[in-house]
């Protein structure tokens, strides 16, 4: 006969190891342009954040061994399921006028105790619920806002900024899919992008999205407005397609996404 | 245990009748040549959610500012397009392609202009309700103020759980998509000049249409080969079809930098795929009821019959200046149907007339498919 208490461990092990309940973990998300805060209602550096909401998934802390670590989120409430979350960096005020007042500004979860010292998380909703039907999905993936109908998947992020007469926006997805919606097979460009900070300490440490590097090659004193939607041939996707670091992107640089990137504590 | 195979057999008989019956209850109300149309199996037909979906489909108040309802780009009297080149949404965007007819919307393998992964009014119907580029209707965040209306207009609170008789509770997105859908879906046409010809009713054409309908289905114009079929286009589908029949065709309209570049805001299939031979390619259109649809082609640049005749005479179009200057007729994506011919003037007034047999009075007329708040 097994000893119950083995059994009780091996039910536990997926979220925490034997004999020690798993830690509470708290990953905040902070929108930057440069080193300056992003908001919706206040501009700086004469920029203002005009949208800012994305999918997380599968997200994993490192430990001191090199190991990934699964990071099981708080299914509860509208924002998340145990593996994906929504992040609205956005309350819908100032220039985020397309926005909604609520934010969800942090991954909140468990993972087994250990000695943690980076994060990893994909960008982007896995491909099994990206193509159902977004009618039927569970929160978070029953935003009207963030499903994409004519793609027949999820805006994987939506992000964008204003200055006084120009701005960017950008709404990152798979592309290039076949068979049709609620039936898709593959996509050519899947668009998703595996997210890595290194010396990323949980508890401590926040993850900066930075705007500027989306925008770097982009014209914002031209009055004419930019906008990627994905495209597969846009050609205004190039560059903050290789700032997320998206594979395949044109001339890929640096495999690690400028985009994001580890702020400490204050 | 001979019996109780033959009582199963029995039941799984009746059973079969059973469903057989309800998926033919439905009365289309159609001529016997017509196949009926595929109704997706989580979307049955019944005359009270098509009545919901008339009264949503003329409904404003499913838009943001309570200013655009569907029909307001796609109006009866006009085949249910909206006479523009390039439809305007709730809050005055204009949207980079012209407003699609929705007659035999239910025939349609695939919907819209360009986008091979659309195939059923369900899924199409939510962009133009919750799309944000453009803005069409602008409900995206707003989906708690539809459920709302649904729950609280009196009408609605009626028709919707009637519509929905199975459903727990039925004021939703998802069965507002449905209604709307099963509406469009009834929008048939099968009473023009041509189809009462095609049935026995010979005085139904004029001699001119006649020769016109000659030059229509001959192999030195061409037309059939993407317009055929019952429904006039290569993109049709119906309950019984076996096979997932659709196509996309460059037609030469643009060649604006000499290598068959269209206008960036509207490339066509190329915008999905990103590959090459794709681009400039769109569906090509149903053209019954053609005569009452104008402007023309995906983005309205052609104003008249006339001049989409003389766009295909040419085998492509050529803009001498501005910023979509170049000679379509060189585009090399275009179609292999796409080779020109020479029309005289009586032939092209005989062409003309059979395009305008197409026209059916009745859909364009029935008061079934009209706006429910006028009455």
């Amino acid at each position: 006969m097994i000893p119950r208490r083995l059994v009780l461990c091996l039910l536990a092990v997926s979220v925490a190891g034997c004999g020690e309940s798993p830690a509470r973990v708290v990953i905040p998300f902070v929108p930057v342009f440069g080193a300056e805060r992003l908001q919706c209602a206040e501009t700086a550096g004469g920029v203002q954040l005009s949208d800012l909401r994305l999918y997380v998934s599968d997200i994993k802390l490192v430990n001191q061994s090199g190991d990934l670590v699964d990071v099981r989120l708080d299914p509860a409430g509208p924002w998340q399921q145990p593996d994906l979350a929504l992040l609205d960096l956005e309350d819908g005020s100032g220039a985020c006028d397309n926005g909604t007042a609520e934010t969800n500004m942090a991954l909140r979860g468990l993972v087994k105790p250990d000695d943690y010292h980076g994060l990893q998380f994909t960008l982007g909703v896995p491909f099994d619920r990206n193509h159902a039907d977004p009618l039927q999905a569970e929160a978070p993936l029953g935003d009207a806002a963030m499903h994409w109908h004519w793609r027949a998947g999820y805006k994987f992020m939506r992000a964008g900024i204003r200055t006084p007469d120009d701005g960017f926006w950008i709404h990152l997805g798979s592309t290039g899919c076949e068979g049709t919606v609620r039936n898709i097979s593959a996509c050519r460009f899947p668009n998703r992008v595996t997210v890595t900070l290194e010396d990323f300490n949980p508890g401590v440490d926040a993850v900066e999205i930075d705007l500027e590097s989306l925008v770097a090659a982009t014209r914002l004193d031209d009055g004419a407005a930019t906008d990627c939607s994905s495209g597969p041939a846009e050609t205004s996707c190039d560059a903050p397609f290789r700032a997320l670091g998206i594979p395949g992107a044109a001339e890929a640089g640096a495999s690690t996404p400028r985009v994001f990137r580890r702020r400490d504590s204050q | 245990m001979k019996q109780a195979i033959a009582a199963l057999l029995v039941v799984l008989l009746l059973a079969g009748i059973a469903l057989t019956w309800m998926s033919r209850e439905y009365d289309w109300g159609l001529d016997e040549s017509l196949p009926l149309p595929s109704v997706p199996a989580d979307n049955p037909m019944s005359a009270v959610k098509v009545e919901l979906g008339r009264w949503l489909f003329y409904d404003r108040r499913l838009s943001v500012n309570e200013t655009t309802a569907c029909a307001t780009c796609h109006i009866q009297a006009l085949a249910f397009t909206d006479g523009k080149p390039r439809s305007v949404g709730a809050t005055g965007a204009l949207h980079p392609r012209s407003s699609m007819t929705l007659v035999n919307a239910a025939y349609a393998s695939r919907l819209t202009w360009s986008n091979q992964l659309l195939d059923k009014l369900e899924d199409q119907a939510l962009t133009p309700m919750f799309g944000d580029n453009p803005v069409e209707m602008g409900m995206a965040g707003r989906e708690d103020a539809i459920v709302q209306l649904l729950r609280k207009d009196p009408r609605y609170a009626e028709l919707v759980p009637a519509a929905f008789p199975n459903d727990e509770d039925p004021y939703s997105i998802v069965n507002t998509i449905r209604a709307i859908s099963a509406f469009v879906r009834t929008i048939i046409s099968y009473d023009s000049p041509y189809d009462r010809f095609m049935n026995g009713d010979e005085n139904a054409l004029g001699d001119s249409a006649q020769r016109g309908m000659k030059l229509f289905f001959s192999e030195r114009l061409e037309c059939f080969h993407c317009h055929g079929g019952f429904n006039f286009t290569d993109s049709t589908t119906h309950a019984n079809s076996n096979v997932d029949r659709f196509g996309y065709h460059n037609t030469g309209l643009y060649n604006v930098d000499g290598n068959g570049a269209y206008p960036a805001d509207n490339t066509g299939l190329y915008d999905m795929t990103g590959q090459r031979r794709d681009m400039g390619r769109f569906k090509a259109p149903t053209l019954r009821n053609v005569a009452v649809t104008a402007p023309y082609m995906h983005d309205g640049s052609v104003a008249s019959l006339d001049a989409a005749i003389a766009h295909y005479e040419r085998g492509g179009r050529l803009i001498e200046e501005g910023a979509y200057a170049g000679d379509g007729r060189r585009n090399p994506f275009k179609s292999e149907f796409i080779r020109g011919f020479e029309l005289s003037a009586e032939e092209r007034a005989d062409l003309i007339a059979f395009l305008e047999s197409l026209t059916d009075k009745s859909v364009l007329e029935d008061p079934s498919f009209s706006d429910p708040f006028l009455n």
